[in-house]
Order: structure tokens, then C-alpha cells, then sequence
């Protein structure tokens, strides 16, 4: 899932002390599994700004509601009135949900209330860890399910940096060094011979290097197609 | 086409090369270059230039090399995978060549995050690259040198000729994968490994006795390092903190005796500490040399250039072959 | 108006939560109750100190609770799980305590029912079934009237539960209550007798026949005529209408059950020196209550087991002693009442004065003439189902049809009867729409959570000590002071009180599974949270991202309406700090209801149930500090909560000194329950915190959004 972290209250009051009604809007999917985005954080965030407006001695009005994905269209249709109503909308969704509804809001503006972080996974309760980076080309095949894309701070290839210490990454101590992982995975496998294959330069092509990515899965889409041009029919449900 | 390079020309004569270390400064003064050109000349067959070691803004690699080289002094330009995509990289390799450049070692370079180990400001808040790591990175320039193709297959009317160098941690962890990392960038195309320095000598014997029985030692010239302790402080901030070296307590403690011998005399201490580093490091390189199939060594005497003369004549590599 | 809406009518108060209790299974408390009453809202609500709305809920279902807080057999406690950990809940002298505490308020409730339905009923007997009957239907608008054959109204209640167990005050409370509703009665007026019961039926829409079993059974054995002999309602009878009756000073009472007890007990009372007792059953298997047993055996009555009676022995008047038999079995092997004897074993006790106490029977002197059948066992026609007897509007209810029970039961079944009645008067076919009620409980706790609760044994309820009450008819047992009422009501683990998901609203994160101490949540497409395995601490509500998870009794969100309220009066020119005090029920709340007036008490469950949104709000609201009182991890009713809520605690600091308003504002603060002035320290200390941070400005305080 999509791992994003709150904005500093300070820099959020900064986007929203200038509009006299502002909604913030959580979004119950990735970002509230992570504690960032969800109904609750929403509410958290409009309390604190409300707050903060108290004390600032300003006029604002600070609601806050949720949907379940800021991401598709349904979900926005029984509320995408009641969003027209306030002067902004303050997203607490994904980088994602904050494009989506920006387009399509009309003339208000969306802010975002999160910083978008990572495809991660919950280590344990509280805790986030970035596995994959999206690179549009998975090998971990080769690298006994560990990905050295996300998780080597170097995406290195081919092995270890001489900087592995302790199995720890360079960067910090609280990072694992992937590349550790990996040969102990690929020892526990058996099949640490792969490593001995050179791997060659990437082709980069399909992560976010090739420019923005769109997937189109055909067999819905034609179908889509059918059903809007069944309804465009007279007798059709336009 | 300009002549190979002396430290391949000292390598295959069969001599035990040595090779040496040179920090360009944080400076767009390029003078100090030139001055400690001056110090290693003659004392090496070949100093790297470091490229933004410790991932902070210095005098870039290929021009520190040109500078040097204007001095006399022949330099190894280091490459790393962090700053530069494929692109930039066979551009300046390219550029390096023409500048007459050719001895080019592949580092896959300390993360931006490093700045210094924390002692400088650095930029940890650049974006790395790392299109290439240093494996794809020896690739490349063989494939430039050999085929006289670029990477993405178009051809070069002229190919850059280098002498390809690349790193070994023989100490990191894991350790029985250093050797199939070692096998990988000799399979590559590396002509010449320096190693991260070297202080357990039993370790790193007991790791080439794996690199000899797979025979890479006849593929490539290893060069072993030897980093020259300067004091006991900084031996052991080498044993705790810097990844793949460790240090034997041994050695810490024969630096502790040398400061405590000079009593409250901070200078005093200095010196003997520095004196007692020199012997060490003399030790180390004789111990390394005797090592069967290393080819030299690598002395890293960082920030300390100067103390390269002595080192090298105690060590009784002094004078240096010479080819014409 | 459908079966909701008259349960709405009768039920004057619907506690947080009814509604969604109704669609879980119930606590096994509520389920044993006949009337099923929210034992865990109101046990819950007197943990709180909010002992009114305690009463509010009792009396939802149960217009006789004065009666059933001193008498009722409690099936509730037999039922309560935490039973299986220590003791059970004492739930019955908890009503009794939020009934005596919250007197004045039962008081100020009572005012007449506008009579609204134009039409009347006549309820022949004011036991439990008839005045919850009455109650009911005088709440839907009806004009009733009661016919009550004895001087005074209650039935049984008050004719045969000697006023030691049952003081005449208490069962006049109830009455009161009734009657405010604008209730007719008329006493010493038996039907069939006074009045025909056909003219009743004439007089009224629809007549309840409530008689109860005022008839005590006899024994055939020889010896039985003459003095020295008695029955156990005539004797009972006696003592409530204040008469002596004549015994002698050794007597005997034959039988086993509660009745038996209670004319022992009261031949004690009477002065009889030596009072014995002799059933066909064992100590195991006699129907009288366990814990009136041992209570009788205290007063100095022994019991004589497994013997049945042979004759009476007697010198002409002078009754000597009964002649027993060897009983050798009591139940045959389908566990049904059977006795069989060793007629060659036998026995003897002395005594001058035998009161039979078998059993009772109805009356049925008021079917005299009236076309009201009984069926070839003697018993009265009816259907279980619409409470209807053979005659149309003549309906049925407690112990006449049922058969003998406890008084709750009998409420119930009143209190059926009075809808079915309603349904009848209203033309509609009431067998369609009377539910059978029989809700699916909780099962036990599961050894693993149990496991994690710590013992705590229930508060000791004490009794006039047994050579003082053997001599009197007053009221034997004291009842709970408001800190033992505290404490004990603390034990409740609010079963069925629990978290619930909004499943439209859950995204599966499996917050909640990670954070519940007891396991109880499973999340697959949503989350479960296990009703049997919740313990209702609260803890997995405030972390819910989704908020998805609502607790069904004492939800904080209740709280939060009313906060603005609890901080409404916070002075503008104050020298003491304003402290928004939310405080754990359980053991803090017995030490901490009286704090001084600065501390703005904010009641919560367990305090692992207050949200950083609360403590948010109560900065917002205008509080100088916020304290969240717990009761620390020794005597927690819960177990490792506290990290979690000083986590918790450790965000909103952290949030709320991202406003620039100090963290040192908001702190957890932990008391002892057994130390007021400790506790009282802990608190102060807080206050003088918050005086060196100084009270924070109007300007930062005006009304909250």
C-alpha cells in the first residue's frame, strides 16, 4: 500500500489560513492504514487547526469528512457537491487522491495534508517499511524476493557496497543493507550461484525515468466503451 | 593513440606497483593539487584522484587527474555511480581520455548521505543517480575499450583506452560473498582491484586464498590497501565505525603505548603516534606484499601526502620503475 | 403502532446503546433477567457515579426494582461471567444501592399518564404481574384499575415476604411509582366474592387475571387436624398484617424451599427458641436458594434432610412431633419431582408447632359463576402466546399460569400481558405479532482472556449480625456504601458492552487485532471484534484510522457532546487553573468524584477510551490542562493499558505543542484507589504544574468551533 506521513501542522496552516472555510478530507484506504490520511487523522487535523485558529484569532471554519478512496470517481460522486461548497479542500489522501480530486473539483483548490512516502508494508503495528519502488520491472526473482531497487539505498545491481557494516546500510544503522539480506536469503535458498551472473545495466524505461505511466487494462475499457455507448442510445439511461 | 598507462606497465613487468592516494580540496584553487603532485611523485607508479570522497563538493576527479598529470604525476581518475548516469559518464570518460587520462577506477561512491561521516554539511538532500552500478560500470568501459561501443550499442569513431580499475571490500560483510563480488567485476572487465584497507592481515590472507584458488589473482592485478594510522583515536574509530575494516587490538594498542610514552606532551604525542603509524604501515605493506597473488599495494596515507617518501622508502619500494 | 413503539412507550428510558444491543447477543447477565434488564448499562452507569441514570435503566423494564434490589434470586449474578474468574458481580445490592441513591430523583418522576385510549382494564391482583401490567398499560394511555383481595396493594409481596427481607417502605416505593401514573385500586375486595368477575368483565375493556398462588398447599399424613398445625401464607399473612401468630417455642417446618425459609426465619422472629426444618430433599438438591439457606443456618435453624413426612404425633391439642420417613430418592431418572421412600426407616423430631410450607396453589374462588375455564388438570385455559384465557379480553398473567417463580418473572410475564392487552383493545391479532423472546448470550470467557484478568473479589455484603436479626423483622442486610458501590460496580466487565465495527466504514487495517490485549478483533474483509473475547477497555476505538469502532456502552462520543456542557463554566477571571479531568470510573472515580471545582470531571470508562480528539477538544474547550486520571497498572481493571495511553498521550503533546501550547499541559496522572489524599496530592501537584505554566488567555480560549 501507499505509506505517507502528516505534514507539519505549521506548513498546513500556512496553506489553509487564508480561506474562510476549509474541508479536510481523509481518505479511508492506504493512507488511513498508516495512520496519516483516514477519517480520523481528518478530524485530528481539523481539530488541531481549529485550534490554531482560535488562537490566531482568526475566522475560519474547519470541517472534515472521509471517503473511502480519493482515487476513482465513485467515490467522490455523493459528496462532490457538498466539496464544491467550501472554498478548500484540504487532502489528507495520497499524492494521488490530491492530483485526482484537483482535477476534477472544478474552480477549488486541493491541498494535500500528507507527504506521499512509499510502497510499503507493516513491519508491525506502527511501523512502515518501504519494499518496492515501483520500477515497473521486477527482478527479485533473482534476488530472493528482496528488492535492491527500494531497498538498497544505492540500487546496486550486482552485491554489496563496501559500505555493508554490521549488515547495516551505510546511510544509517537502522537500516538493513539489502544486499546483506539478500545473500542470506539466496544461502537459505540454495541459490546463491545466481548472484555470480552479472546483472547488466537496467533498463529504466519502464519506472517513473520513462516519463508518467498509464496502464490500460483493454478488455474493461472496451467495455466501459459499450456501456456508455449503450447509455448514448435514445432509450438509454443518459 | 597515447601510451598505456605506467601503472599497467609496472604490473606487468611483474613489479610490485604501488599506488597512492590524492585528495583534491574543496577549493577552485587548484594549487594544492599541483602540491602534493609534487609530494607523491616519484613515490607511486599512480595516485587516484578521489572522486568527492565521502560525498562532499571537491575539485572533480578528472581535473584533479589533469592537473596532476601536468605535474608529472600519473593519475587514477575515479569514477563514481552516484553522480552521473550512463550518459554523463561516457561523456567524461570520453572527455578524460582526450585529456589523456588512463587509468580509470569504477566506485560505486559513498552515499550522498555520508557528508563526511557528519563532519561537514555535505548535500545530503541531493538525488543520487546510481543508473549503473560499479559491476555495469566496468562493463561499460570495457565494452567502450574493447568493442568501441558505447553502452547503448552506438559506436565510438575512437575508443577511450583505459586501464579499468575497481574496489574490493575483502573485510565486508558477508563475507563469503566478497569473493563472487570480487569474481563478478574481474568477469566485468576490472584489470586492477584496489582493496579497502587492510589491517587484519589473516582475514585478507584467508580471503585471496579463495581469490587465488578461483585464479582471479591471474585475471587482475590486486593491489592490496594499506591505510597509513596517523593515531590510536583514529584506529579505532577505523575498528568500530568504518564498514568492512577491522582493526586488531594489537595495533590499537602498539598506537596507545606510542601517545602514552609522550607523557602530557600533546605534540610529542603527535609525533610519536605518526612515527609509530609509519612503522605500522611499512609492516602491513610488507606483510600484504608477501601475500601470494596480490600485486601491490594501494597506500592511502589520507590528508598525510607527505608522509608517502618515507613510507615508501622504509618499505624499500623506493625508487620507483621507470618506463620510457 | 408496532411492537417497537409500545416497548418505547413502556420503556420510559432507553439507556446508549439499546438499540444496538438489541441486534448482538446479550450479556449473559441481561439474558437471565426474565425482564431483561441492562445489567451492564446500569452496573456501568453507577461505576460512573451517575447513579439516576442507573435507576433510569432498572426501571425501563421493572416497575418493582425497590422490591427485586432486595429479593430478587438474581439469576443475572448466577449468570455473570467474571463468576468464572473470582466472584460474581453482587448486581443485585448494586440496584439496590442506585435505587436508595437516587430516591429523591424516583420521586420527582412521579406524575400522571394522560388517559388517552378511552378505554379501561381491570387487573384482578397486585403482586409483580399485576402492577407491572397496570404500570404498562397505564403508560399507553389506558384508565386501569387494580382489585386487590387484602388491605394493602403488592399480593404476595406484601402478604408473604416477612418484612425482615422485604421492609413494607421499599415495596411501597414501587407502588408509589405505579400508582403516579394515574392508577385506580381497590383493596380488601376479592372478585368472586365482593364483585362477580362476569361484572368485571362487563365493567372493563379487558381484565387481567393476576392471582399469583396465594393458597398454600396441605399434606395428607395423619394428625394434621387440630391446633399446632398451620400453613405457611395464613402464617406469613399473619406477620405482615401485624398479628403474632401463636407458636410454641420449638417448631418445625416441613419443606425445602425459599417459602420454608422465610416462615423459619420468621418463627425465629417470633421468639420460638427452636426452629428446625426437615425436607425430602439433600442440601444440594433443596430448592431454596443457597445463600438463604446459610443465612437461616446462621439464625441457629437446623435443617433435617432427605426425610418426609409420616404424622403428626400428637397428645389430643398438643401437637408432639412429626413422625418421619427415610427418603430415598427425590427425582426419578427423567429428573422429575418423584419422591420414593424407606417406609421401614423412620424417625422423630419434637416439636409443639408444625407449619407446613409445600408449596402454593391458586385460588380460583373468583371463577365462581364465570364462564373463565380451567383445562382437565385444573389449571386455567390460555394462550401462551396472546396471554388470552377461553374468554375473549380476559387475559392471564404470573404465577397463575406460570406456575411458581421469582417476582421478575412474574414482571415479565405482566408486562406481556399488558402488550398483548394493548394489541387486543387495538383489533390487532396479537398471536401474530407477540415475539418469543428468547435472545442468544454471550458464551463464557474464553480461558485466554480470562488469564488476563486479575482477581478482585467482590465487596462483602453485610448482614445485622445473626444473634441481632434472629430477634427482630427488621431488614437484616445493610446495604453498600457509595465507595463499596463503586468499587463493586467496577468489577463489571461490561460484557456486551464492547467495541463494535462500522463495517462500511472498516478498511481491514488490523489496528485494532494489533492493539486489543485480549485477542478479541479478527479482521478479514472487516473486522470482527469478537463479542465473547471483548472486555469493553476501549483501547482499539481511538486508534481506529477509520474511525470505525464504536464502543456500544459508554462510547467517548457521548462524552463529546457533552463536554462543551462539563466546560461550559470555566470562569474568564479565574485564579485557579481549569483542569478538564478525564477520569477512569473504576477505582479513580470512587476516590475522585468530589474534587475541588476546577477540576472539570470528565467520566470516562477506562481511561483507554479517551481519544487525542478528546484531549484535543479539551484544550479547545478552554481547559488550562487536561489530566487523564487512570488507576495505575496494580489495580487496573485492565490490563497494559498504560503504555499505550501514555503513547497516546505523548501524540497529542506533541500535536498540541506543534499549537505552542505547552506539553506539560496534558498529563497522566495515576491515583491509588485506596488513598484518597495521595490521590487528592496527585492532583494538586497537576494544578500547581499548570499555575507555573499560567492560565491561558481568553483570547486563546474563546468558543470552540
Amino acid at each position: 500500500m501507499i505509506v505517507g506521513t502528516q505534514k507539519p501542522l505549521d506548513e498546513i496552516w500556512d496553506m489553509v489560513k487564508d480561506f474562510k472555510d476549509t474541508l479536510v478530507l481523509g481518505c479511508n484506504t492506504c493512507v488511513a492504514v498508516c495512520h496519516a490520511g483516514g477519517d480520523k487523522e481528518a478530524e485530528t487535523i481539523s481539530s488541531l487547526l481549529k485550534i490554531r485558529a482560535q488562537m490566531e484569532n482568526r475566522d475560519l471554519t474547519v470541517s472534515h469528512s472521509a471517503i473511502m478512496r480519493q482515487c476513482e470517481p465513485e467515490y467522490f460522486e455523493p459528496v462532490m457537491q457538498e466539496l464544491r461548497q467550501h472554498d478548500l479542500v484540504l487532502s489528507t489522501a495520497c499524492g494521488v487522491g490530491v492530483n485526482y480530486l484537483s482535477a476534477r473539483i472544478g474552480n477549488i483548490p486541493v491541498y494535500p495534508a500528507v507527504n506521499t512516502s512509499f510502497y510499503g508494508g507493516v513491519q508491525e503495528a506502527g511501523l512502515f517499511v518501504e519494499l518496492c519502488a515501483g520500477c515497473g520491472n521486477c527482478i527479485i526473482n533473482l534476488t530472493g524476493g528482496i528488492c535492491p531497487i527500494a531497498r538498497c539505498a544505492k540500487t546496486l545491481m550486482n552485491g554489496p557496497c563496501g559500505g555493508t557494516n554490521k549488515g547495516k546500510c551505510e546511510i544509517s544503522d537502522e537500516v538493513d543493507c539489502a544486499w546483506f539480506l539478500i545473500v542470506e536469503r539466496m544461502k537459505q535458498l540454495g541459490t546463491l550461484e545466481k548472484l555470480s551472473e552479472i546483472q547488466p545495466p537496467r533498463n529504466w524505461s519502464t519506472a517513473r525515468d520513462g516519463g508518467p505511466r498509464k496502464i490500460s487494462i483493454e478488455h474493461l475499457r472496451q467495455y466501459e466503451k459499450q456501456e456508455q455507448e449503450k447509455s448514448e442510445l435514445p432509450g438509454g439511461n443518459a | 593513440m597515447n601510451a598505456a598507462s605506467n601503472l599497467q606497465q609496472v604490473i606487468m613487468s611483474g613489479q610490485p606497483a604501488v599506488t597512492a592516494e590524492l585528495g583534491p580540496p574543496m577549493s577552485a584553487d587548484g594549487t594544492e593539487i599541483i602540491h602534493k603532485a609534487h609530494l607523491l611523485k616519484g613515490f607511486c607508479d599512480a595516485a587516484n584522484i578521489t572522486d568527492c570522497q565521502t560525498a562532499v563538493v571537491r575539485i572533480s576527479s578528472i581535473a584533479g587527474a589533469v592537473l596532476a598529470l601536468r605535474e608529472g604525476l600519473e593519475p587514477v581518475m575515479q569514477m563514481t555511480c552516484r553522480d552521473r548516469n550512463r550518459i554523463a559518464i561516457q561523456a567524461d570518460l570520453l572527455g578524460a581520455h582526450a585529456l589523456g587520462l588512463r587509468n580509470c577506477l569504477c566506485i560505486a561512491g559513498d552515499h550522498q548521505k555520508f557528508s563526511a561521516a557528519g563532519r561537514l554539511k555535505g548535500h545530503p538532500g541531493a538525488k543520487n543517480v546510481y543508473d549503473v552500478d560499479t559491476c555495469q560500470l566496468v562493463g561499460i568501459l570495457k565494452k567502450m575499450r574493447d568493442e568501441g561501443t558505447q553502452q547503448g550499442g552506438d559506436k565510438l569513431e575512437v575508443a577511450p583506452k583505459f586501464f579499468i580499475g575497481a574496489s574490493w571490500t575483502p573485510g565486508g560483510e558477508p563475507l563469503d560473498f566478497r569473493v563472487v563480488n570480487l569474481q563478478k567485476k574481474v568477469a566485468a572487465g576490472a584489470d586492477f582491484i584496489q582493496t579497502q584497507g587492510i589491517f587484519d592481515v589473516e582475514i585478507f590472507k584467508a580471503q585471496m586464498k579463495e581469490i587465488t584458488k578461483l585464479g582471479l589473482h591471474e585475471r587482475t592485478a590486486i593491489l592490496g590497501g594499506v591505510i597509513v594510522p596517523r593515531s590510536a583515536m583514529m584506529l579505532k574509530y577505523m575498528d568500530s565505525s568504518v564498514a568492512g575494516v577491522s582493526v586488531p587490538p594489537a595495533l590499537i594498542e602498539r598506537m596507545i603505548k606510542a601517545r602514552e610514552a609522550a607523557g602530557d606532551d600533546k605534540k610529542k604525542a603527535k609525533e610519536f603516534q605518526e612515527e609509530e603509524g609509519i612503522r605500522i604501515a611499512v609492516e602491513l605493506i610488507h606483510q600484504v606484499l608477501e601475500i601470494p597473488g596480490i600485486k601491490g599495494v594501494h597506500i592511502q596515507a589520507i590528508e598525510w601526502e607527505s608522509a608517502m617518501a618515507k613510507i615508501v622508502q622504509m618499505a624499500g619500494l623506493y625508487p620507483r620503475p621507470v618506463f620510457t | 403502532m408496532n411492537l417497537e413503539e409500545i416497548k418505547n412507550v413502556i420503556q420510559r428510558y432507553r439507556p446508549y446503546g439499546a438499540d444496538i444491543k438489541e441486534t448482538r447477543p446479550y450479556s449473559p447477565c441481561r439474558e437471565a433477567c426474565p425482564a431483561n434488564t441492562d445489567v451492564q448499562a446500569y452496573v456501568g452507569l453507577i461505576a460512573q457515579g451517575r447513579y439516576n441514570e442507573a435507576f433510569d435503566v432498572i426501571t425501563s423494564v421493572n416497575p418493582v426494582a425497590s422490591v427485586c434490589s432486595l429479593i430478587c434470586h438474581h439469576p443475572c449474578e448466577q449468570e455473570c461471567r467474571r463468576g468464572a474468574i473470582d466472584d460474581p458481580v453482587a448486581v443485585r445490592q448494586l440496584k439496590r444501592f442506585a435505587i436508595e441513591a437516587s430516591r429523591d430523583y424516583r420521586r420527582s418522576l412521579r406524575k400522571p399518564v394522560d388517559k388517552t385510549r378511552n378505554k379501561s382494564i381491570g387487573i384482578v391482583g397486585s403482586g409483580p404481574s399485576g402492577l407491572a401490567a397496570g404500570s404498562d398499560l397505564a403508560s399507553l394511555g389506558y384508565n386501569v384499575t387494580i382489585y386487590e383481595r387484602h388491605p394493602v396493594l403488592g399480593g404476595m409481596l406484601a402478604m408473604a415476604i416477612p418484612p425482615y427481607r422485604l421492609p413494607r417502605e421499599s415495596i411501597n416505593e414501587d407502588i408509589d411509582d405505579i400508582l403516579a401514573k394515574g392508577i385506580d385500586y381497590v383493596t380488601n375486595c376479592e372478585i368472586g366474592k365482593d364483585i362477580k368477575l362476569a361484572e368485571l368483565t362487563k365493567k372493563h375493556d379487558a381484565v387481567l387475571i393476576a392471582i399469583g398462588l396465594a393458597k398454600s398447599r396441605s399434606l395428607g399424613i395423619p394428625g394434621l387436624e387440630g391446633p399446632g398445625v398451620l400453613l405457611a401464607i395464613p402464617f406469613l399473612e399473619d406477620i405482615a398484617r401485624g398479628k403474632k401468630p401463636a407458636i410454641s417455642d420449638n417448631v418445625l417446618v416441613i419443606g425445602g424451599g425459599n417459602v420454608a425459609i422465610d416462615v423459619a426465619r420468621s418463627a425465629r422472629r417470633l421468639g420460638a427458641a427452636n426452629v428446625s426444618m426437615v425436607c425430602l430433599e439433600s442440601a444440594l438438591e433443596m430448592p431454596a436458594w443457597k445463600w438463604e439457606v446459610d443465612e437461616a443456618l446462621e439464625e441457629g435453624i437446623a435443617i433435617h434432610h432427605r426425610w418426609g413426612p409420616k404424622a403428626v404425633r400428637r397428645d389430643g391439642d398438643k401437637v408432639l412431633g412429626l413422625e418421619l420417613k427415610k427418603v430415598t430418592s427425590v427425582f426419578d431418572q427423567q429428573g422429575r419431582f418423584s419422591p420414593a421412600y424407606d417406609e421401614e426407616t423412620t424417625s422423630f423430631i419434637a416439636a409443639n408447632t408444625i407449619i407446613i410450607t409445600i408449596g402454593q396453589m391458586s385460588d380460583y374462588g373468583l371463577l365462581v359463576d364465570s364462564p373463565v375455564k380451567l383445562d382437565e388438570r385444573g389449571r386455567l385455559q390460555w394462550n401462551p402466546a396472546t396471554q388470552m384465557s377461553n374468554v375473549p379480553g380476559v387475559f392471564l398473567a404470573g404465577e397463575v399460569v406460570t406456575g411458581p417463580g421469582s417476582a421478575i418473572a412474574a414482571v415479565e410475564s405482566g408486562h406481556r400481558a399488558a402488550v398483548a392487552m394493548h394489541l387486543y383493545l387495538q383489533g390487532e391479532n396479537a398471536e401474530a405479532i407477540m415475539p418469543a423472546e428468547k435472545k442468544t448470550k454471550l458464551g463464557e470467557i474464553p480461558e485466554e482472556v480470562a488469564a488476563r484478568i486479575a482477581c478482585e473479589k467482590r465487596v462483602s455484603i453485610r448482614h445485622l449480625a445473626a444473634d441481632v436479626r434472629c430477634h427482630t423483622f427488621e431488614h437484616f442486610e445493610l446495604g453498600y456504601t457509595e465507595g463499596e458501590a463503586l468499587i463493586e460496580a467496577g468489577r463489571c466487565r461490561g460484557c456486551s458492552g464492547g467495541a463494535l465495527v462500522d463495517t462500511k466504514k472498516c478498511m481491514a487495517c488490523l489496528t485494532c487485532q494489533r492493539i486489543c490485549p485480549y485477542e478479541a478483533p479478527l479482521v478479514q474483509a472487516y473486522s470482527e471484534i469478537r463479542p465473547d473475547l471483548c472486555q469493553a477497555c476501549g483501547l482499539c476505538a481511538p486508534e481506529c484510522p477509520a474511525q470505525a469502532i464504536t464502543m456500544v456502552s459508554y462510547d467517548i462520543r457521548q462524552l463529546r457532546t457533552e463536554m462543551p456542557t462539563r466546560l461550559a463554566n470555566i470562569p474568564r477571571e479565574r485564579t485557579e487553573p481549569a483542569i478538564a479531568s478525564f477520569m477512569c470510573t473504576h477505582h479513580v472515580g470512587v476516590a475522585g468524584f468530589n474534587l475541588p471545582a476546577n477540576f472539570h470531571i470528565l467520566p470516562v470508562h477506562c481511561i483507554s477510551r479517551v481519544d487525542i480528539l478528546d484531549l484535543l477538544s479539551a484544550l479547545a474547550y478552554g481547559a488550562d490542562g487536561v489530566a487523564v486520571v487512570g488507576c495505575g497498572a496494580a489495580i487496573c481493571k485492565y490490563k497494559d493499558i498504560e503504555n499505550r495511553v501514555q503513547a497516546r498521550l505523548k501524540r497529542a503533546q506533541d500535536l498540541s505543542r506543534g499549537l505552542g501550547i505547552e506539553s506539560g499541559r496534558i498529563a497522566l496522572l495515576n491515583a491509588m484507589a485506596d488513598a484518597e489524599d495521595p490521590y487528592l496530592q496527585v492532583c494538586s501537584g497537576f494544578a500547581q504544574t499548570l499555575l507555573q505554566l499560567g492560565l491561558r488567555t481568553a483570547r486563546s480560549t474563546s468558543a470552540h468551533q
